[in-house]
């Protein structure tokens, strides 16, 4: 066990922050207010396609597939980098973390050729088809049916709450087959098929962050199956769990708190009671650190996902709201005008809890899996 | 970067395994507040474990994980001033250490071979005689002492005091690490075979959710004591030092409501570790000193 980077992993980072020095526009920070926007959205593929002609949008991917191998440490330093900037990359984040690598592990060879080469470019832009109005953390209950009609399915039903479904070229979506828990498929879907309509819902997250999305017998070949039928459940926890841990938001925060500590501070504000605060919110970013890298370390060991992982969802929560809680108290005019990131950070960190599996439904899994204490009734 | 212990750091690890194993039960006729592990205390000198972290292949870091590690036992020597801060000062200093802060009463005082002496914003160093301390009945789970005399002090030039304030927190961090998870594990043994209601008070999850924060918690303090045992930094060992006594205090007052009456008796035990924990929670100012301190180091 050490805590220090090696001589790689410091040049990587110097690396990545070089290119976000040279590759950031001027106006990035007023850019930068949520990556479903249709300005960021038209950044980040210009920024994307710059990444991949780098060599830094897929590093860790397999050489096969443009990448160079590179260890869960290189792709966890450029993810820490690329949040802490806020997240120029946009959308396609997705791509890099867990829908490629999903891909390359369940996916059809004409899958394969079809999406990874277009992602590895930073050309393509996915949206995750998972909330329905009566399914969000009790996704086993959803009711969008995709029905078998000899070699095509029939889609219908809702999605709701879909980041970047407004922008986004391809679906990764969930739509049941069979009734029950093993009876959900997987369907990479092109948004332009006929039938789906988007919605963009107003929200307090962002210009264009989530959707409601609309399939009204929207046909698709029986080849837009990703694995077998009822196999989502099986590849969608795999998915998850590269996701869990996929967004260093703690990057982010940390560097919101370090932001507006500075401003309290040229403005001479910055007293004991601000001080306290922006101490435990320091710590929590720390914690949410280490545990990230705890999880990280464990991939590079080869290790299954733990419950730790959960345990590092839980902390980002905690210092996502610990920091917009200093920021709300100490600095409220980033809130209004005063600064477009802390702006843009407030906005997007209600999201830590929320998506990819609630806060609570967290603690469900740390208690069970950590600290194994019996179930609940059902 | 690598949170996987090394051969070396396994090894002294399985050691202090096999070490512990020998003190985890708590003598059926005991029923007080400080469970002081003498034998523990002599096999860790017979071993040398005192001295891991001036093994180079070692180091302060393992020495944090044998601290946290032996925190967990229910009996309790002086370890983690020896092991973490000692090594650190420049001139040979005998053990059991001590720590008294402005005046108050200090854990394993009485018999110290050396005690740090903190008055306001200055420390220093005594060996008081055998007649210049005196026991103190105590809730605390650790054996109070108290300075009854005026032994001589050394004052520490101020990179010395600086140095001995760091690893004050990192030794003070690493313990409430071990007693966090002691305290956690002896809660979640309770929840999983207590029933009311007709089951088991896991199954709740009013519970289940309190104790799982519990562990995020006491996970995090584990990993930032770590860290700043690694790196010696002075921001790092506030930090952790803040996070650990901010989760400690979270931590105890959910651990005694799940434990109900239970909790209450000395036979639970659970007392061995909280209550050891509120004796930490007063050191180097508190929550506020740590925070203050966090302050000046990472937001300087």
């Amino acid at each position: 066990m050490d805590f220090d980077w090696n001589t790689e992993q410091q040049d990587f980072r110097s690396t990545v922050r070089a290119f976000l020095e040279a590759n950031l526009p001027d106006n990035w920070e007023e850019l930068a207010h949520g990556p479903g926007s249709k300005a960021q959205t038209l950044f980040s593929r210009e920024f994307c396609g710059a990444l991949a002609d780098a060599g830094l949008l897929v590093p860790h991917w397999p050489a096969r597939w443009g990448g160079r191998d590179a260890d869960p440490w290189i792709a966890f330093i450029l993810a820490e980098e690329m949040w802490a900037a806020g997240e120029p990359r946009g959308g396609q984040y997705m791509n890099v973390n867990w829908i490629g690598p999903t891909l390359m592990r369940y996916g059809s060879q004409e899958q394969q050729a079809r999406y990874i080469p277009p992602m590895a470019r930073g050309a393509s832009l996915w949206c995750q088809g998972f909330s329905e109005p009566e399914a969000g953390s009790d996704l086993a209950s959803l009711r969008t049916r995709a029905d078998r009609h000899g070699d095509v399915y029939r889609i219908n039903g809702q999605k709701i709450w879909t980041s970047y479904a407004g922008h986004a070229d391809t679906c990764f979506l969930l739509a049941r087959t069979s009734p029950g828990k093993g009876g959900i498929s997987i369907f990479l879907l092109p948004m332009d098929t006929p039938g789906i309509t988007v919605r963009q819902i107003p929200s307090i997250i962002g210009e264009g962050d989530i959707h409601e999305v609309f399939f009204d017998d929207v046909e698709v070949p029986e080849t837009a199956r990703l694995g077998e039928e009822g196999q989502a459940w099986d590849i969608v926890r795999v998915s998850l769990s590269l996701e869990r841990v996929g967004i260093p938001r703690f990057a982010l925060a940390s560097r919101m708190l370090h932001r507006a500590v500075a401003l309290l501070k040229n403005a001479d504000r910055f007293g004991p009671d601000a001080a306290a605060q922006a101490a435990r919110a320091h710590a929590a970013c720390e914690v949410s650190r280490l545990y990230s890298y705890s999880i990280i370390d464990q991939r590079v060991h080869g290790q299954a996902t733990s419950p730790e992982a959960s345990a590092g969802r839980f902390s980002t929560v905690n210092c996502e709201r610990l920091v917009s809680e200093f920021v709300v108290e100490h600095v409220p005019d980033a809130l209004a005008g005063g600064d477009p990131m802390l702006l843009a950070h407030h906005q997007r960190g209600i999201v830590a809890g929320i998506a990819s599996g609630a806060a609570e439904i967290q603690l469900n899994l740390i208690a069970t899996e950590l600290l194994r204490l019996p179930r609940e009734p059902r | 970067m690598d949170f996987t212990l090394n051969s070396d750091q396994s090894a002294i690890a399985d050691a202090l395994d096999k070490l512990a194993a020998q003190f985890t039960t708590v003598p059926t006729e005991f029923h007080g507040f400080a469970l002081v592990g003498e034998e523990l205390e002599r096999e860790l000198e017979a071993g040398q474990y005192f001295d891991i972290a001036a093994i180079p292949e070692l180091g302060t870091l393992a020495a944090a994980l044998a601290v946290e590690r032996l925190a967990r036992l229910p009996c309790t020597a002086e370890i983690a001033l020896s092991m973490l801060l000692r090594p650190q000062l420049d001139i040979e200093l005998p053990r059991p250490f001590a720590l008294v802060e402005n005046g108050r009463p200090g854990r394993f005082l009485v018999g110290a071979g050396t005690v740090i002496v903190i008055d306001g914003e200055n420390i220093g160093i005594a060996h008081p005689a055998p007649d210049e301390v005196a026991p103190v009945e105590s809730l605390y789970a650790y054996p109070m002492g108290r300075l009854t005399g005026r032994p001589a002090v050394r004052p520490l030039a101020a990179d010395e005091a600086a140095t001995v304030r760091t690893w004050l927190r990192v030794a003070c961090a690493a313990e409430i690490a071990g007693l966090l998870q002691a305290a956690i594990d002896a809660t979640v043994e309770h929840l999983g075979v207590r029933k009311q209601f007709g089951r088991p008070l896991g199954t709740f999850q009013a519970l289940r959710h309190r104790m799982a924060e519990c562990a995020v918690l006491a996970g995090g303090v584990r990993w930032l004591a770590l860290k700043a045992a690694w790196t010696g930094d002075a921001g790092d060992a506030a930090l952790a030092a803040l996070h650990a006594q901010d989760s400690a205090t979270r931590v105890i007052y959910d651990v005694h409501q799940m434990m109900g009456a239970m909790g209450m008796t000395l036979e639970m035990s659970l007392h061995l570790w909280t209550y050891r924990m509120k004796a930490l929670l007063s050191e180097l100012g508190g929550r506020g000193g740590q925070a203050r301190a966090v302050a000046a180091y990472c937001f300087p």
